[in-house]
């Protein structure tokens, strides 16, 4: 049996529809809607993995982190963490669950957040020493100690979530599930969140399940990612797959030393001139780059060349644009 | 044992969180202070405007309102988190609750302990001491037993009263104001004996909302004039039904916490 299960997983809302006209039958209307947020999702996570959960707004990701933390309860369907149903036994459940929203706060906010922790270890009823131990650790690889008597809401956002994600591991979780958690971070926030996050899935075997729009967190963080689209999982593999599926141009640029005329491309490759180089999109599937590197060489003495992805952002656009999301 | 730990430690986290800002914090001691005062020169004027009410003496109609400010303290201190709970499941902060191994109850007591609300029970005190001073009164230990009983009785009755109203936030946002009919109604409305209420009001606070069993029996029988003539032992076990009516609520409540449906994202 996997470590988290996931069979047929639906949740539903009613939300009452909204009646635009007739002043008394607006009040009394009493028809609704069904939401799905998420629709008969089935999926398995094997200890240690570390997952991306990916989607546009309102796929149905934090619902379906909801779901497996025992916040909601299905409409549909059934989960099991590690054997357990979240939501039936909360208690043991949650005591090895670490979890981040990126949205909310799950510390005190006027107090040091040292205060906070301190509170947090009477909660996990945590041996004492244990407890300053990981503290030390965790506040070093985040560069909290500096932090620590300052209270949480004097902090900046990027500060704010490393304290977060801090108090969230503390009481050494096995499961740790974050929800947007790099979002509003600087880049040297995030870099320094992505690995901590990375050492703290290796040496500690954390299984760790994140939501995210940033895709350069998935590409550091998760080999594997589910795509959730309208509350139905729509993929679920490697990244590295997904990519590929999707990843259907590469461009190449070019300056060569003085003036070459340039043999046609091959078939479905558009060249542009910009300025001194020469850039052109190719499919790698149906083109390999090989042929692209001998139809530059044929072209004259070259000079400086790079090689550019397309951006993940615009994949995955397109993944959304052709799945109709 | 390890509940009482937390709760503590809760409490000092919060009083530390309102120390944070010290001029809110002067003010609002300061400002209970003044209101507490304020109910005790109430308390006063009170002892002289009632001569008589229905069979009840003056003294003892204050014994009852006495009874009544003391129960109030205690779900002032220990219950805000319960009266403002709707606030907690409209913003989403209750899924912070739910992610953590505690029982979900005391956490929800945990967000909101105030023991400066405990001066509420000054007033109340000191109306029992001068309503005890102006009549003849017997006191044994079975009394002091009865009062005690009556408080915690009451307290629960008005905590389970409140939980109510925190179902019903899982399921409307807007929660409705109805059930404050029966808490601040009730507190206000059976500070008084209820046996001087027409009878749709006395049934209504013996069988649905048991003010008179939790507070208006045992205390009438300190008073050397039981209701209904019950026996001590009547007496001693009629605030149970606060504390059933409370274990009720706390399974509805909990009920309720299955359909909760938390906030977008």
């Amino acid at each position: 049996m996997a470590y988290m299960e996931a069979e047929d997983l639906t949740r539903f809302f009613l939300r009452k529809k909204r009646v635009k006209e007739g002043g008394f039958r607006r009040w009394v209307a009493r028809e609704r809607e069904t939401v799905k947020a998420l629709d008969h999702a089935s999926f398995q996570v094997e200890a240690g993995e570390l997952v991306g959960l990916i989607g546009p707004n309102g796929a149905g990701k934090s619902t379906t982190v909801k779901l497996l933390t025992g916040i909601l309860t299905p409409t549909e369907g059934a989960c099991r963490v590690a054997g357990r149903v979240p939501w039936a036994e909360r208690k043991q459940h949650v005591r090895e669950l670490g979890v981040v929203f990126g949205q909310r706060t799950q510390l005190w906010w006027d107090v040091p957040i040292a205060d906070s922790f301190d509170l947090l270890r009477e909660i996990y009823d945590r041996p004492r020493n244990d407890w300053a131990e990981r503290l030390r650790q965790i506040s070093a690889a985040l560069e909290l100690e500096p932090l620590l008597r300052t209270p949480l809401r004097q902090l900046s956002l990027g500060q704010r979530m490393r304290a977060e994600v801090c108090g969230s591991l503390l009481h050494r979780p096995r499961l740790l599930f974050l929800d947007e958690p790099t979002i509003g971070l600087d880049a040297v926030s995030k870099l320094a969140l992505r690995s901590f996050l990375k050492e703290e899935n290796r040496r500690e075997g954390t299984t760790i399940l994140l939501t995210t729009h940033d895709m350069e967190d998935m590409l550091a963080l998760c080999s594997r990612v589910l795509v959730l689209g309208h509350g139905k999982l729509l993929y679920d593999g490697a990244l590295q797959e997904l990519l590929r599926r999707y990843d259907t141009v590469h461009t190449l640029r070019c300056t060569f030393a003085g003036e070459v005329t340039l043999p046609p491309p091959p078939p479905g490759c558009v060249l542009r001139r910009d300025g001194d180089a020469v850039e052109v999109d190719y499919p790698p599937a149906q083109v390999p780059t090989g042929d692209m590197l001998d139809w530059v060489r044929r072209a004259g003495p070259l000079r400086e060349m790079t090689l550019k992805e397309q951006n993940v952002d615009q994949l995955i656009a397109r993944m959304y644009q052709e799945l109709a999301l | 044992m390890k509940t009482l730990r937390y709760m503590g430690r809760a409490m000092g986290l919060l009083l530390r969180s309102a120390m944070q800002y010290r001029a809110s914090f002067l003010m609002q001691t300061l400002s209970q202070a003044v209101m507490t005062g304020g109910e005790l020169l109430a308390v006063e004027v009170l002892l002289g405007r009632f001569t008589r009410l229905g069979q009840w003496s003056g003294p003892e109609v204050l014994f009852f309102f006495g009874v009544m400010q003391c129960v109030f303290a205690l779900v002032e201190f220990v219950g805000r988190g319960v009266s403002t709970f709707a606030t907690y499941v409209g913003s989403g902060e209750f899924d912070t609750l739910l992610v953590r191994p505690r029982n979900l109850l005391v956490q929800v007591f945990c967000t909101r302990l105030d023991p400066r609300r405990l001066g509420g029970i000054l007033v109340g005190l000191s109306a029992l001491a001068l309503a005890a001073a102006g009549q003849p009164l017997a006191w044994c230990w079975g009394k002091a037993l009865l009062l005690v009983a009556s408080c915690l009785g009451t307290t629960l009755l008005l905590v389970g009263l409140f939980l109510i109203e925190a179902t019903v936030s899982f399921f409307s946002v807007k929660s409705i104001e109805m059930v404050n009919v029966l808490t601040y109604g009730g507190r206000t409305a059976c500070q008084y004996p209820v046996d001087i209420y027409p009878t749709p009001l006395r049934l209504l606070f013996t069988f649905v909302a048991p003010f008179a069993l939790c507070m208006h029996l045992p205390v009438s029988w300190v008073l050397d004039k039981p209701l209904w003539g019950a026996s001590y032992w009547a007496a001693l076990m009629a605030p149970l039904a606060g504390a059933v009516f409370f274990g009720i609520m706390v399974r509805v409540w909990y009920w309720g916490v299955r359909h909760y449906r938390s906030t977008g994202s």
